[in-house]
């Protein structure tokens, strides 16, 4: 009997609703339309950034997978690397942000002059997103967070690209509106397995006392 | 060892020393389930254990007797929601358990 094997399936199938890729696919799609949203909409385009994505986690969660599969509390080491990983997001992701204003404000005017120059910040930004999403994917024990660190990194450098030969916003329509929209087909495809295969339990069965 | 000690032992039955409560299949697969994480509601354990309702039920209700399992309520938004655990004792009783079975096969005559 292998009790390590047996607590790691239990946590590997809270991740099988589809819910995260759903989550993460949304956000690839509002990176992807923000330019558009930006002419649209003007400064307001930030929500789109922030709101929709937590919101489909928050809610999918609470009235499809619970119902469905119910709850589970971690033991202590699951706690503790969660702590971990909210430290590293705390220094890491505000450091992201930063980077990414510079990049976007071309703060590094020194890099602008070369051909390779032109591409030193949106390599650094492409490897830090890579490097910091496949370290989560590490803590957490979710492989999946290594395909969204790819689709991120590739998309900034795809995004840089493709900026003279197709003009904004299209290059990050195509940078990051494909591999989003990718992504939530496979996460439909994987929540509609998921609510076929744990379909919700009677009444009686659900709320045991 | 004495000899009285000796006799005794070669007339138990192999199996003797186990906790049977924890030695069935069903209970063994709970209790393991329970001891690697702090808790879960009764959905959640109904679908890692692939037992139904009623049978999960009849073997939570007699971890429950021998003071093995805890029923904690706890409120899901405005739902109330039954939460299980291993107790102290139920802890201490599938790690005796685990300890006792690899003694058994380790002691087991090639």
């Amino acid at each position: 009997m292998n009790l390590k094997e047996i607590e790691k399936k239990a946590y590997r199938f809270t991740f099988t609703d589809g819910i995260y890729d759903l989550t993460y696919a949304t956000l690839l799609i509002m990176i992807a339309l923000a330019p558009i949203l930006r002419e649209l909409i003007g400064l307001s385009y930030i929500l789109f950034l922030v709101i929709p994505a937590p919101l489909l986690l928050l809610l999918g969660k609470r009235y499809i997978s619970i119902p469905r599969i119910g709850l589970v509390k971690f033991n202590q080491h699951r706690k503790t690397t969660q702590k971990k990983l909210a430290i590293i997001c705390i220094i890491l992701i505000p450091l992201t942000v930063i980077l990414l204003l510079l990049t976007a404000a071309e703060i590094f005017p020194g890099s602008y002059g070369t051909l390779l120059g032109v591409y030193t910040v949106p390599i650094g930004a492409a490897l830090f997103a890579i490097a910091l999403l496949s370290l989560i994917a590490y803590f957490i024990e979710f492989s999946h967070l290594y395909v969204y660190g790819l689709t991120i990194g590739l998309g900034i450098l795809i995004s840089e690209l493709l900026h003279d030969p197709v003009a904004s916003p299209w290059n990050s329509v195509i940078a990051f509106g494909i591999p989003g929209t990718l992504l939530f087909i496979y996460g439909i495809i994987e929540l509609v397995r998921f609510i076929r295969t744990y379909p919700l339990p009677k009444e009686e069965n659900s709320n045991v006392n | 060892m004495s000899t009285k000690e000796k006799k005794t032992m070669e007339n138990r039955q192999p199996l003797d020393f186990v906790d049977k409560i924890i030695h069935e299949p069903a209970r063994l697969n709970i209790m393991a389930f329970l001891y690697v994480i702090e808790s879960a509601d009764f959905l959640f354990l109904m679908r890692q254990t692939g037992l139904t309702f009623g049978n999960l039920s009849a073997h939570m209700s007699k971890l429950e007797d021998v003071g093995y399992i805890q029923i904690k309520k706890e409120f899901l938004g405005k739902k109330p929601h039954t939460m299980l655990s291993l107790t102290k004792k139920g802890r201490t009783a599938f790690e005796e358990y685990r300890k006792k079975m690899k003694q058994f096969f380790n002691d087991m005559p090639q």
